[in-house]
């Protein structure tokens, strides 16, 4: 069955920036979020007409594709599939590129022409035109803010946009200060004013704030970061109200979401570095959005420290909580074996439908291995995500499988962890402990991780579990999280 | 020979745009320079080869030539017969596309003539200001524009 897909967007930037970009057949990795690596063959150029390229997609598949035509003065190239893990025959794609010289902005046309199994039309039309076409937009938008290159459009010659002068004003709001380490009772709310952004900042008015297990580590003092007095959080969603000076491709009216190293985020509103900030497309509420560094973490120790592959065994502790429940369902995306510990029968059914094959009940004093071992046919787990610090890490080197990886987040009782490293070499073990920041502080990786996270949100193959607490309730949401109670994320909404 | 381009996005969907601009007689009822349009000889507007006398708001004449029409592809060609510019060979293409994102439409205008050099730039003004984008803010207004 013959099947065209055509999908088009205004990028807001002139078109040579936009060209640029795209001129370059080779450009996909350092933009698409489809895409984590893209190499030509025979090192050709990105501008070779006959050249073959070869994609890594971000599900570990892989694709070849040829440059059919190629014109700087027309903005325009052609190409086709050679080889794919999709039955999409014959595709041939064109993009093209039209300046729109009221604003100086870019029309950007993507569309191609494709036989395909009868059945599946409908799904690779969705797939073509959705994952590779509008998730390629949103994405060359976030790389061209990245480098600055996005211009404000020239507002409408008629009607001034209708925007809130607020710009140099100190903001009153309210925010979220520890002025002791110690106990959830000494999260109080109290009223701030806030200064106009530095030059590299945004101000932005909040509507979503996760809780992190960082935050209470911050609280309790066990994890250096957080100057007293100070308000912990280091990451938010929300509504841009005014840019600083030197700030690119960022606007008043955007919608974003941050995360950060330097805590501050327990605030209606807050100025927070413009480089942190990663503009959200329509279909991500702003709740969904606040899962943004649980679910860039799941997709770090997914791809870059597990470097996971289809079929594989993971074993995720804490698999109900916030960023077991993402983990598991980005791990099921995968096709990977999904065991999971959890405290309740509860947990156990809801981590069941949040992409946990194999919920284990946790009981005292029961070790894990027999479990594992009769769910691995006596193999053990090729990955396991350790959150309960010292406790169990022995139970965890005896479950994984030779080779195995074990990963040590989380679990900040600020308890040192002693490890044997023969123990470790007796199987060709790993143990590593990954901080999500140091891998994020590459901007362009965050950004790709982060519009994966978006785009699996939007196609509903991760659905967050969130529950809600007013932001000056965050020492019950605090209490809730340290007692062990809650599923999924927990989430703090300023007033408005 | 002379070009001349200029494109904008209206905020409605191309086949809304397009059942207005593909009414060759219907340039008064949006462009604010235009004051009068009829086609000679009685032909029907989506004729290929009618002829629309146009009166400007100046009092200006100018006869110009559908030379082409496509409902398919939403975009229409014509010259310009006689008109009081010190111009010649003017052809002019005007086109649609849809924005798939957000349903609007990115709306291009175009054209080439011949001129005397020393008068390149002031035609160029006229065409491209006085007449596109002129028109352009009118469609802005009258479909809105985000």
């Amino acid at each position: 069955m013959k099947i065209t897909v055509n999908r088009s967007a205004v990028i807001d930037a002139p078109i040579d920036r936009v060209w640029a970009v795209l001129r370059d057949f080779n450009s996909h990795e350092q933009w698409h979020p489809a895409v984590d690596r893209s190499e030509m063959e025979n090192d050709a150029g990105g501008d070779v007409v006959g050249s073959v390229r070869r994609f890594c997609l971000a599900g570990g598949s892989e694709l070849r594709e040829q440059l059919l035509s190629h014109s700087d003065r027309e903005h325009t190239l052609t190409y086709c599939i050679l080889d794919s893990p999709l039955p999409l025959l014959d595709y041939v794609a064109t993009v093209r590129l039209k300046p729109v010289t009221d604003g100086n902005r870019t029309f950007w046309e993507w569309r191609s022409r494709f036989r395909a199994p009868g059945d599946r039309a409908g799904e690779l039309e969705g797939l073509v035109g959705r994952q590779i076409y509008e998730a390629g937009f949103t994405g060359l938008r976030t790389f061209l803010a990245d480098e600055g290159a996005l211009a404000r459009p020239e507002p409408p010659g008629a009607s001034p946009p209708v925007v809130e002068t607020v710009e140099g004003e100190l903001l009153p709001s309210r925010a979220v200060t520890v002025t002791d380490h110690g106990g959830p009772d000494l999260l109080l709310l109290s009223d701030v004013t806030v200064p106009a952004p530095d030059p590299q900042e945004v101000r932005i008015r909040q509507t979503a704030i996760a809780v992190n297990y960082l935050d209470i580590g911050h609280r309790r003092g066990i994890v250096p970061g957080l100057e007293l007095p100070g308000t912990p959080g280091v990451e938010g969603v929300g509504e841009i109200v005014d840019v600083g000076a030197q700030v690119n491709g960022l606007f008043p009216g955007d919608r974003v979401a941050y995360m950060a190293r330097a805590p501050g985020a327990y605030a209606g509103i807050r100025c927070v570095d413009a480089g942190a900030c990663i503009p959200l497309p329509a279909g991500v509420s702003d709740k969904d959005a606040s899962t943004l560094l649980k679910g860039v973490t799941a997709a770090l120790l997914l791809g870059r420290v597990f470097r996971a592959a289809p079929g594989e065994t993971i074993l995720i502790q804490a698999v109900a909580g916030g960023l077991g429940h993402l983990l598991s369902q980005w791990a099921k995306s995968m096709d990977l074996i999904v065991i999971g510990t959890v405290s309740s029968t509860e947990k156990a059914r809801f981590s069941r439908d949040h992409g946990c094959d194999h919920p284990i009940v946790i009981e005292d004093a029961r070790p894990l291995q027999a479990d594992v071992m009769r769910i691995t046919n006596g193999r053990g787990v090729d990955h396991w995500v350790h959150s309960s610090g010292a406790r169990g890490l022995d139970d965890a080197l005896a479950c994984l499988s030779r080779c195995g990886h074990c990963a040590v987040i989380g679990g900040r009782d600020g308890q040192p962890i002693s490890l044997d490293v023969n123990l470790l070499k007796q199987r060709s073990l790993t143990v590593s402990a990954p901080v999500c920041f140091d891998y994020t502080d590459d901007r362009p990786y965050l950004h790709r991780l982060a519009h994966q996270l978006f785009a699996k949100i939007q196609n509903r193959t991760i659905i967050p579990a969130i529950e809600t607490f007013p932001l000056g309730k965050a020492s019950d949401a605090h209490r809730k999280i340290e007692s062990r109670q809650t599923t999924g994320t927990v989430v703090l909404i300023p007033d408005k | 020979m002379v070009k001349v381009y200029r494109s904008t996005v209206l905020d409605a969907p191309a086949d809304r745009v397009w059942r207005d601009l593909r009414d060759f007689n219907g340039l008064a009822n949006w462009h604010p320079s235009i004051a009068l349009s009829r086609i000679e000889k009685g032909h029907p507007a989506d004729k290929v080869g009618c002829v629309r006398n146009l009166q400007l708001k100046d009092g200006a004449r100018i006869r110009e030539q559908l030379l082409s029409l496509s409902d398919y592809d939403f975009s229409c060609m014509y010259a310009i017969l006689d008109s009081p510019m010190d111009m010649s060979d003017y052809v002019a293409t005007l086109r649609l596309l849809p924005v798939t994102e957000g349903n609007r439409c990115f709306i291009e205008w175009s054209a080439e003539f011949e001129c005397r050099p020393e008068q390149v730039t002031e035609l160029t003004d006229t065409v491209g200001e006085g007449m596109f984008q002129t028109g352009f803010d009118a469609l802005k207004k009258r479909y809105g524009q985000r």
